[in-house]
Order: structure tokens, then sequence, then C-alpha cells
């Protein structure tokens, strides 16, 4: 390249720049805002966060502390902390925001701020008030999620098949189905607190992202020996404030418990928990109801090295899971499995041995170093309505354990249900299986009923009619006392002025007789004591129909311990397995101080 | 590319290939034979390219996987040529007669790994880490956490809470 | 091969003065002698060169020996990696190069993408090539007036300076910062086109084709530019294997090294570019400088050419797992990518854990500015140091990660 004269000139074109109007800005500070999506300093809606810490979790810097906050309290589903941030160590990336389970966590446009304190740049978002709280612009999640939000299908049979059969609904997952729903999960732990047994959740779904399943067995056994009937008919309190589910579907708590049961073999259950050599001690425990408490109390006394015996009154073990549960939900192999590990371990079972009939309480009491009572809720309310005695009108629990020892009651071509739980909707659903129209009649609106949507939505799939606000008057009989229909008044919902839930009046004059052929009443049930002498039952202190214990399960009763529906007001098995624990654990407690 | 991992494979002891790409393939040979074969590809297939020379640290394995990836501007194509050395008694033949820039690389992971390589220009001087009396701080045993704790000063007070931890402080401590 | 790159000095020069090599080929620099002076050039930040330093051997003005030092910066990204998940990286990534971190989110999103089959949506990657477009020229804007810099050129950095602060603020509002942009997530793209954003991108886009011009005039049009750059630096075209030359300097040495001609990667095969070859292969500080203009120019069209073939709308982000748990099966791959210096790549290892192996950089200034450097400085005049360091675009954080 040659050099031209032109070369020397024309760099002196620059100096057209000089009449130029200058491109600077004078005020930066006010002139020149971040742009609508800057990644300025944090905001956090402090109401809606539920301090789950995934912001702290995702942070690459390790800037988030997670801080407890006055006048925001811990609670089921908000752990009550907060996210703070410290700027010295902040890179402003933002994934905190693109992460937040809530939503609540953004991030301003704000970059400007200063202070000549450095300890101003370590606060806690929306907790300490900033001058940027309430600017609108800012970084905000781009309308993506960095984990799937959306549940994993589960497989069930068809409503129209289903109908026919007692087979299981629900199929399961597969290894690959577990996994991608274990990978939802944010292992934020706020779910343990709201589980009566506190499982460890977030570790047991870490075991099947890692494909361990054998320490996920052990860490479903550390807090709940019948994993397999939980991983089916679990009340999943855990999946109500799963903070995945707080913007998308909660993960799969339940089905991911059952998983890992279902896919350990039962024959390594022994090795992998450890159970091939237990101790043995001289100390026995009595137990008193083969139910969840019951068998939750056995497993944990045994592992600490007690003798344990259960005495069930009935001939099966299982309590109300046994008898209670539908097979299409609980099939009976899951129980007998969970059972044979226990008699495995030494645990001895006493069937057709009701105390007060076979065995005096007394002979126990004195016999065993302790006794534990997980005697359940056996004794159904009455509906208390004209024509309820005699055939054709009948308890639901009454009716689910006939179904479930393989009897076929007698129920005709229209079912009536009254009751709006769990146990109402399985009856409705046993029925509906047994070839009978179904309609269950609640005093209250649908979204009012104490039974699990799933339920609800189930007995919908499956062509059983709801009739809400129905008061039941009494069953109409014809002259042979044959039930013919069943005669209710409609409600209508009227505001508590006390600001409890909306109560049902009956609307006078709107009589209506529903033609049925039986009636099912499913409204709630209480617990018998008639095995305890009129001097035990003084001793036992009880409340509203529950024996009332301390936080180790003990009675008014030193020796005696109790748990499960007859206890906690739950009334679900998670909850009696929790109760079993630590009544195995106050046991332990006792009986090594007395020595 | 076949044909030249097929050429490899008659002419040097080839453990594995791993077709990565197609345009990517990993091939393992033994430790005496990885410079011969790269020197091979680059003076008979036309992988006249040196992208680089990097190592991964296997320490459970006890083993360095040195890799020598090259390049060929006609099929625009890469080919590693992966060795594993000993862990312990880290040396491997130098290929700084090949590319005027491998010293460089050997003389990072000489400082960063520890690993020796007899013969390569000013492989002993220090590249980034001046006056460093620790051992070679790429090597997995060396712990960044540790030495950072011991170092430097971490702000006092700074506590952080486990949600669900807290959680059983608050809600249920006795169980 | 002739160990002067500095022809024109050769010729005037009488060298029987100069160190002579000893047996071993070793230079014989006697210091004591007074006859040389050892000149530490940096590691001051002179504007764009970075924190590095070159040990100068000087015998009078003319270098007899140089030495390139690094570690002024490094902050050890790629031991750090050991302990960040995956997703983690993502943040980390982009201080492996400050003017231009893109290629660094993308070669990180690529490899996860590659080692566990992620697959990116077609709007993404439409955007991610905006980004990476986008980011060259602003690198660009920054290092061809530089060129000129180091020969006392000021004001062209100064426009230069001005127009990149334009494409930054593009890059704000797109991705929420200036620098650091964050925005090439593995599995997509962290947003959308802001309302508006096409239009001020192309009006940004005319203000650098009358910048090139202006800069024409006042730099390579320039005699005194003319008369250091021509035939300064020059780097033998036998050299580019040798030392593993890329990207402009390869071009400029007649070599069209191109890795989005070579191995195209996200949606340049349906884009219609040619990148600049010298094709005289001049090799010299003139020639590189002519190439980077060319790759500014041709850059703006690419740009121009992509927002009028990209899709209006589409998804950002593809199936990826939980950022939080995001596993990656053992399996390693090497990717690459153009950057404004050249080919950048991430070799990758992973271990089936959550936690990367082995994440490691190869810059093309590892051997630019090292191997190649210490090469073209010997013989080089103290003044021109600078200059050919620059020509060389060396990045030093890319060299010490």
């Amino acid at each position: 390249m040659s050099m031209k004269i032109k070369d020397i000139i024309t760099p002196f074109s620059a100096w057209s720049n000089i009449v130029k109007k200058p491109v600077t800005v004078k005020d930066p500070f006010t002139e020149r805002p971040g742009a609508d999506r800057y990644r300025g300093f944090h905001k956090n809606d402090v109401e809606a966060c539920i301090g789950c810490g995934s912001c702290e979790a995702v942070c690459e810097n390790q800037a988030i502390d997670l801080v407890p906050v006055e006048g925001i309290d811990t609670k089921k589903g908000d752990s009550g902390l907060r996210p703070l941030v410290d700027y010295g160590r902040c890179c402003w990336c933002a994934l905190c925001v693109d992460i937040c389970t809530t939503g609540s966590l953004t991030m301003s446009n704000e970059y400007t701020w200063v202070s000549d304190d450095p300890d101003d740049f370590r606060f806690i978002p929306g907790v300490d008030k900033k001058p940027w709280d309430n600017n609108e612009k800012g970084w905000t999640n781009p309308g993506y999620s960095l984990y799937n939000p959306e549940r994993v299908n589960m497989e069930e049979i068809e409503p129209d098949e289903r109908i026919t059969n007692f087979i299981e609904i629900v199929k399961g997952y597969s290894k690959e189905q577990a996994e991608k729903e274990a990978d939802r999960c944010v292992s934020c732990g706020i779910c343990v607190a709201s589980c009566p047994a506190h499982m460890d959740i977030p570790g047991y779904i870490k075991a099947i992202r890692d494909g361990n399943l054998e320490k996920g067995l052990q860490l479903l056994y550390d807090t709940n020996p019948l994993p397999e009937i939980c991983g089916r008919v679990c009340t999943h309190r855990c999946e109500e404030v799963c903070s995945v589910g707080v913007k998308g579907d909660a993960l799969a708590i339940r089905w991911l418990k059952r998983y890992i049961a279902d896919n350990v073999p039962f024959e390594d259950y022994k090795r992998i928990l450890g159970l091939d050599s237990l101790p043995e001690a001289k100390k026995h425990i009595a137990i008193i109801g083969a139910g969840p408490s019951g068998i939750s109390a056995a497993y944990y006394l045994r592992t600490m090295g007690y003798r344990v015996t259960i005495f069930e009154a009935k001939e099966h073990p299982g309590g109300a899971t046994m008898y209670g549960i539908p097979k299409y939900r609980l099939p009976m192999e899951m129980l007998e499995q969970e059972i044979g590990l226990l008699e495995e371990m030494g645990v001895q079972f006493r069937f057709n041995m009701m105390i007060g009939r076979e065995v005096k309480f007394d002979e126990l009491y004195a016999a065993y170093d302790a006794v534990f009572m997980g005697i359940g809720f056996e004794k159904p309310y009455l509906i208390a309505i004209e024509g309820e005695e005699g055939p054709g009108s009948m308890q639901a629990i009454d009716f689910l354990r006939e179904v479930n020892e393989g009897k076929k009651p007698e129920i005709g071509n229209h079912v009536a249900v009254i009751g709006g739980g769990n146990v109402a909707m399985d009856a409705a659903r046993v029925s509906r299986r047994l070839g009978a129209k179904v309609t269950v009649l609640y005093r209250r609106r649908i979204v009012d009923m104490p039974s699990d949507p799933e339920e609800i939505e189930g007995c919908e799939q499956e062509g059983i009619h709801i009739e809400p606000q129905t008061i039941p008057t009494r069953i109409v009989k014809d002259e042979k006392g044959k039930v013919t229909g069943i005669e209710y008044l409609k409600a209508e919902m009227v505001d508590d002025p006390k600001g409890r839930r909306p109560k049902p009046v009956p609307i006078e004059g709107s009589e209506t007789i529903l033609e049925v052929s039986t009636v099912i009443g499913a409204i709630g049930q209480e617990a018998y004591y008639d095995f305890l002498s009129a001097e035990w039952l003084e001793k036992l202190k009880l409340e509203r129909g529950r024996v009332v214990t301390n936080e180790n399960m003990q009675t008014s009763i030193e020796r005696l311990f109790a748990g499960g529906d007859s206890v906690n007001s739950t009334a679900d098995a998670i909850s009696a397995i929790a109760d079993g624990h630590r009544a195995a654990k106050g046991i332990d407690v006792l009986l090594s101080e007395n020595e | 590319m076949e044909k030249i991992i097929q050429h490899l494979q008659g002419a040097f002891d080839v453990k594995a290939v791993k077709k990565q790409r197609n345009d990517l393939y990993f091939v393992t040979v033994g430790k005496d034979q990885a410079i011969p074969a790269v020197t091979y590809l680059r003076d008979a297939e036309g992988f006249s390219h040196l992208v680089m020379i990097t190592v991964a640290d296997w320490m459970e394995k006890g083993v360095f996987e040195l890799n020598y990836i090259v390049h060929n501007y006609q099929l625009h194509a890469d080919i590693s040529i992966c060795t594993n050395i000993d862990r312990e008694e880290a040396t491997m033949h130098s290929a700084h007669h090949l590319w005027e820039q491998a010293w460089t690389y050997q003389r990072e992971l000489k400082e960063m790994y520890g690993i020796e390589f007899p013969g390569s220009p000013r492989v002993d001087e220090s590249f980034n880490l001046e006056g460093w009396d620790n051992i070679p701080p790429m090597r997995r045993e060396f712990d960044t956490l540790k030495y950072a704790n011991e170092t430097f000063f971490p702000r006092p007070g700074r506590v952080s809470h486990d949600p669900a931890t807290y959680m059983k402080q608050k809600l249920y401590p006795n169980e | 091969m002739s160990n002067s790159n500095n022809h024109k000095l050769l010729i005037k020069t009488d060298r029987s003065s100069y160190p002579q090599p000893d047996e071993s080929g070793k230079l014989q620099v006697d210091l004591d002698s007074g006859k040389y002076v050892k000149v530490w050039h940096g590691p001051n930040h002179p504007g764009v060169t970075g924190n590095m330093s070159l040990e100068l051997t000087l015998c009078g003005d003319e270098v007899v020996e140089a030495k390139t030092h690094v570690g002024y910066l490094h902050r050890g990204f790629e031991k750090i990696f050991e302990r960040r998940t995956w997703m983690q990286c993502f943040p980390t990534v982009v201080r492996m190069c400050v003017p231009e971190p893109d290629s660094n989110e993308y070669n990180l999103a690529a490899s996860m993408e590659e080692l566990s089959n992620v697959e990116v949506p077609e709007y993404a990657q439409w955007m991610r090539t905006l980004v990476l477009e986008m980011a060259r020229i602003s690198n660009l804007l920054r290092l061809l007036p530089a060129h000129g810099g180091t020969m006392g050129l000021g004001l062209g950095v100064q426009w230069g300076v001005y127009l990149r602060d334009l494409i930054l603020d593009r890059f704000e509002e797109l991705t929420g910062a200036r620098i650091y942009h964050m925005y090439i997530i593995p599995g997509g793209v962290r947003g959308k086109m802001p309302d508006g954003f096409k239009k001020r991108l192309i009006s940004n886009l005319d203000d650098i084709d009358d910048f090139l011009i202006r800069l024409k005039r006042l730099v390579i049009d320039n005699a005194v530019f003319k008369k250091r750059s021509i035939g300064t630096g020059y780097i033998n075209p036998s050299w580019v294997d040798k030392y593993g030359i890329v990207g402009p300097n390869a071009r400029a040495a007649g070599y069209k090294r191109d890795v989005r001609k070579d191995n195209p990667y996200l949606i340049y095969d349906q884009l219609d570019f040619e990148p600049y070859v010298d094709n005289e292969a001049a090799s010299d500080i003139f020639s590189r400088t002519w190439v980077r203009f060319m790759d500014l120019k041709y850059g703006v069209e690419m740009i121009r050419q992509i927002l009028d073939k990209m899709p209006n709308d589409g998804e950002i982000l593809g199936k990826i797992p939980n950022a939080l748990n995001w596993k990656i099966p053992t399996g390693q791959t090497y990717v690459r990518s153009e950057s404004s210096r050249g080919e950048y790549g991430f070799f990758a290892v992973a271990d089936g854990s959550e936690y990367p192996r082995r994440i490691n950089l190869r810059g093309p200034s590892y051997t630019h500015a090292i191997a190649l450097l210490e090469k073209l400085l010997v013989n080089a005049n103290i003044s021109d140091v600078s200059a050919i360091m620059v020509s060389l675009a060396t990045c030093p954080p890319e060299i010490e990660r």
C-alpha cells in the first residue's frame, strides 16, 4: 500500500466534530435510569415469600443468607425466614429471581445508590425499607421456570374400567417417571414440618434422583415403618405446603414415597434397614391394636431392643387401614408385607384377643412393663333420624369392613351415602363397584367437604352424584320394613356471625324424597373405651372422647401410652404412625429413667 | 473421519474410541503412544492445528487424563488423543517440538497439576502463581474452601438458616 | 527461519554489537555490561491490552528478548468450578473474558446442552446469534480504534467507546446488564426483544456505518498510522499452524479461519456471509487492523441480516432439568465458537454429578499473547511493543482464568 498526500490531509476531517453537539449525558443520576429489565438492587414481596431458600441454594456466591424476621412467624408452609443479600458478594446474575418459587423476589432497576457505611450493603430486601421498593422497573422472571412446574402424570385405570373391579387405580411411577418427578424438587424442606411424622422428604427425593433407593428406604423407615401404605393413602399434608406448588403443581411426594417402597425388593428390607440382629432386652411392651399407630410403636420399640406383643381384637392386623380402606386404594398384599417384616423382627401378634373380653386390662397392665393403646375409632356416630335401625341402613365402617373381608353386602341398585369425608367417599366408590347407582348427601357445599379433593374427583369420574346442602330427615320404608327412600331438606348456607364457617340452615318446605335401596351413614366415628373398667376409666383423662396425652404420648396413667385416631385430631394414618414413633421414644425414656 | 480412526487403530494400540460428534472423536492410547499418535495426525492426516492440551483429574481412579485436541482445517474436524497417566508420579513426554505454543500448556500443567514434562522449555517457571507455596492447586485434593478459610478472614457474625431445621426448632423442637 | 519480523529495521541496523546466542541457542545477555536494560511493560492496565506484563530486554531502543508474564488477573475459575453446580458456573464463566463475555456463556451452554441432550428452541438460537454478533461488534468498537490508540491516536478510541456504549445500552435493555450479560443461559436465553429494540439497534448500526467512514479517514488513511503499521509486527504465514494462530490474526496472514464458517454452530449456516481474508497475506499491524475493520463492517451487516431473517417470537428456554439438580452424565466434549479474537473453545468434562469435573477454556490469547508475542517482539522497536500487542488482540483474563 503506497502513501499518498491524501493520507496526510484526511485525518484532519476529524475537526468537523468541533461543530457537533456533544453526546455526553450531563446528569446520569436523573437522566439515565437503568433499563426496564436492569438487574439492580433486590426487592422482595415478604408477604408472598415463604422463605424456601431456593434463592440461597442457587446463589453461586453465597451472597444470600436466610434470616428470621421480626413479625413474620414460622408456620406450616412458611419458614419465617427471609433472604438477606450481601452486595459485597452478589454478582447480580438474578438466578435467585429466576428460581424463586413464589415469584416474590425481583430486582429493581436502581443502580446508583451508595452509602459510606459498608454494612448498609447487607440488608433484607422488602423488610429493610429502601427507596426502590416501589420501583416497578427491573428484572423479573423472564417467563420461564428453572424447574419443571408440571407434575409427571400418574397413570390410572380409566373410570369405566375401574368401577367394575377392586384393582388398584393408581399404577405407580416407572423409574424414568419417578426420577423426572424427583428432579422437580427444590429441596427446601418446608414440607417436613407439615408432615406429622416429619419425614425427611427432601432426603428421600434426593435418593430417588441419585438412583439410591436403599438409602431412600432407610430414610423412609427412620420415621415411618409403613411406607407402602403411606405411599398410597397418606393425606399428604406435605404436598399442600410444597414450595414448587405455589406457582405450579406440588411435588407428588406421596407417589415418590410409594415408588421407593415398591421398587426395593422386599426380601432386601431387613439387610438394608439393619434389622438382622436386634438387641433383646428383658423389658416387654404390650400394644393394644394392630393399626398403624400400634405397628409403628412396635417397630421402633423393637429396634430399640424391647420385646413387643401386639393384641388385636380382629382376625387380621392393620386396623383402619386394613378394614376401612378399599382395596382399589390399598391392595391387601402391601399390608401383609409390612406385617411380615414385623414378624420377622420378632414382634408377636396375638389375634382375636380383645382386651376386656379375652384378657383383662388389669392383667395386661400388671404383666407388661408398659402398654401402648392404639385403638382407633370404631364406633360410628349415628345420623339420628327415623328409620336408621334395621336392614337397608348401615354404617360405612361396617360396610367397608365387610367388603374388605370378602363379603358382598346386599345394597340393591341405588345407595345414598350420608357424609362428606374420606370414609363417605370410600363407601360411595365401593358401592359403585358393587354395581349400584350412588348419591352422596352432604350438609354443606362441595368446597367444604373434608375429604381429599382427589377422592371427590374420583367420585365424579366414576359417575357418583354428590348432592350438597342436603339434610336427611328420615329413612322411608315400605310396609315390610324395606328401605325405599330417604327424605331430606335442602339447606341454604348462612354466614356465622362469629366468623366460623357458614352453617347449613334447612329451607322449610323443601322436603324431597330420593328413592334408594340402601342408606349408608358416614358422618364420623368415636372410640370405644368399654374394655376399661370404671376404675381405670376414672383415671384415664379424656377430652371430647379423645385420650389426653403429653408430648411423649403418655396418658394420665403412668405406664399407659396412647396414639392414633383416638388421640390426635387429624385422624389419619400418618399421624397415627407419628404417634406410635413418639410413644416408642416416650416409653424408652420412661423405662430408662426407672432403671 | 472413520478412515482416519481406522488408520490410527492400525498404527497404534488404541484402547478406546468415543465418537462425541461427527466432527469430534476421543481416542485413547497408552502414555508412550500419545505423542507419536499426535505427530502422526499432524504430519500424515492433516491435523495441523493444536487446539489445546488439557487434563482432567480423576483422583478416584488415580489418574490424570491428558487430552491433546488437534484440528483438521480441511475436514473441519477434531480428534482428541487421550492418555491416562499416573497421578502420583505424573510425568509425560513433551510435545514442545511439535507446536510452538505447546510448552505454554505444559508449563501451566506443571504448575497447576504437578505434571512433569522433561525437556519442555521454561517448564519450571511460574505461570500464574508466582510465589505459590502449596500443592499444585488444580489437583482435586487441594481444597479451596479450606484454603480460603485458613487464609482469609470470614465476615464475623454471619449466619444462615436451613428452612427445615429452623422450622423444627420453632415448631416441634422436642421431636 | 529468520529471527526477525521487522525487515525494515534489519536492513538499517548494524547488529554486530547485539547479543549473540551461545551454543545452546540462548542469548548471552549480560545486564552488568551496561549494554542492556530491562523494562517491565505492564502490568498496568493500558487501556485495552489488559493487565499482563512484558519483561523486555532492550539493547538501545530495540527489544532483544521478551517474556510474557501473566497471573495478575488469575482468579482460579477453573478450580472454583469444582465447587459450583453446572448452573452456578453460568454466572461465573462470563468473567473469563470481560469485553466479550457472551462467547463464554455460549460455550458453557453449548457444552452442557450437548452433554445432556437438551434442545434449544429456534428463537433462542437466533437470539443467541444476535447477542454473539452484538458482542463481536461491541468488542471491535473498542479494539479497532485502539490500533490507532497505541500510536497516540486517542480520538478514534473515544469515538469507538461512545458507539460501544450505545451497543451496551442495547445489551442493557435486552439482557439486564451492560458488561456481564448472563443472557445465554444453558437451555436457551433469558428474554425476548423489548419493544422498539430492533429500531434502536438498527439506528445504532447506522451510527457505526458512519463511524467506520470517519475512522477510516482518521486512522486507516492516516499517513502516520500507515508509516508505523505497514510492515511492523509481521507474522510469517508459515507460523499460523505452528503457533496455533486463529481468527483475524490468521486471516490477515491469508488463512480463512472462522469457526462460524468452518464448523457452523447456532444458525450461522442460515446466514449469508464471507469472512474477510487478506489475500495478499500482508500479515502486519496494518493488515490486521484492516481485517478487524472489515470484521466490524461485516458484523454490522450480519446483525442487519439476523434481524431481517429471525422469527418474531418463540420459546426462549428448552426443556432443562431443575437448575438446582442438573446432573450431567459422564462424558466430555470440546465446543468452540468464533469470538472477535478467533477460535474460543471450552473443553468440558462431566462425571455424572451436579458438578463439572473440568471446564477448560481455550482462548486465542493463550497462544497469541505468549508464544507468538514473545517471538514477534524480538527485534521490534520499543515504541512498537504496545502496537504489536494490541494488534494481536491479547486478552489476559482468558489466559489466566
